[in-house]
């Protein structure tokens, strides 16, 4: 990720100390229009990223659920909710990642599924796109991978 | 247009918690995604990964008082805290549990045992610094609109 950081340049200077230097906002952010409504799942075991994964999702106007475990979401997924996105961690309670995502793929859900984790090693990156997850990518979940599969999703 | 000094040393404040490398990129990130629906939205984040990061501390710190060392389930723990710390942009943070996870690969029960102790000083350190950022913040007050000076 090349971003650069605020405050890099002088010319700006006097903005960011008015607003706090809350004013790079949009920065990062990458900016899209989306046509239609998507809904994702995201199940992870983690609130912190859990939160912030809801919130990225939402920021793009996509409806968001969230389960903090593999029965639940499997529950979910058999009980033929529908979404457009999966997004799940690798370590899970009850289930880990690798369990759960197979069973749903065997439960025969066809949308997008994407599979975040904090560390990865090639072996565990394989075996997930094996069982087919669309994508893999290391914790956190960013726009940078996240806006091209919303676009996609979105037909753009 | 006033020159608001908390505002001012609010930058500061913010601009070396980058520079000291204490947050990364997705420290931006995080506030990026608050606004006026949510403005509290990076303390409420930081709030709950220490709240519930706590509680992998805590199991980390028991399992390395139980020789020998359990390193897959020392691992486990830690890409668990891995992840979330990477979440909130905590860079050294994260930089010190790639270091553990390195040494559990490698079966190190002292690197192990040290690097816990640095990241605990680290997740510390962040802690306070952070908790002065959001007081400021607070008192500082909602961030206005930002118009073009004249």
């Amino acid at each position: 990720m090349a971003h650069t950081l605020p405050s890099s340049d002088q010319s700006s200077d006097q903005d960011k100390w008015d607003s706090g230097g809350l004013e790079c906002k949009g920065q990062l952010l990458i900016k899209i229009v989306m046509r239609n409504r998507l809904t994702a799942l995201v199940v992870d075991g983690d609130t912190t990223c859990w939160v912030l994964e809801q919130e990225l999702l939402h920021s793009y106007g996509v409806q968001t659920l969230g389960v903090d475990n593999s029965r639940d979401a499997v529950d979910l997924i058999a009980s033929d909710a529908e979404f457009n996105l999966i997004i799940i961690e690798k370590i899970l309670p009850v289930l880990n990642g690798l369990a759960v995502t197979r069973q749903i793929c065997e439960i025969g859900v066809r949308c997008k599924m994407l599979e975040v984790t904090a560390c990865s090693r090639e072996s565990e990156r394989q075996a997930f796109l094996a069982i087919g997850v669309d994508v893999f990518i290391e914790r956190p979940l960013d726009p940078e991978h996240l806006v091209p599969i919303l676009r996609e999703l979105d037909g753009q | 247009m006033e020159r608001n000094p908390m505002r001012r040393q609010l930058a500061i404040m913010r601009q070396s918690l980058f520079d000291q490398g204490h947050v990364d990129e997705q420290f931006v990130q995080l506030e990026e995604l608050q606004d006026d629906a949510n403005p509290n939205f990076v303390e409420e984040v930081v709030t709950l990964y220490y709240r519930d990061s706590a509680r992998i501390i805590l199991n980390i710190e028991q399992a390395l008082e139980r020789k020998p060392f359990d390193f897959r389930k020392l691992d486990a723990y830690m890409h668990q805290f891995k992840g979330s710390s990477s979440s909130i942009g905590a860079k050294k943070v994260k930089a010190e549990s790639t270091l553990f996870r390195e040494y559990c690969k490698s079966g190190n029960g002292e690197g192990c045992m040290r690097s816990f102790q640095q990241l605990k000083k680290e997740y510390a350190t962040l802690r306070k610094k952070l908790g002065a950022y959001f007081q400021l913040a607070r008192q500082a007050g909602p961030v206005e609109t930002a118009s073009r000076p004249k």
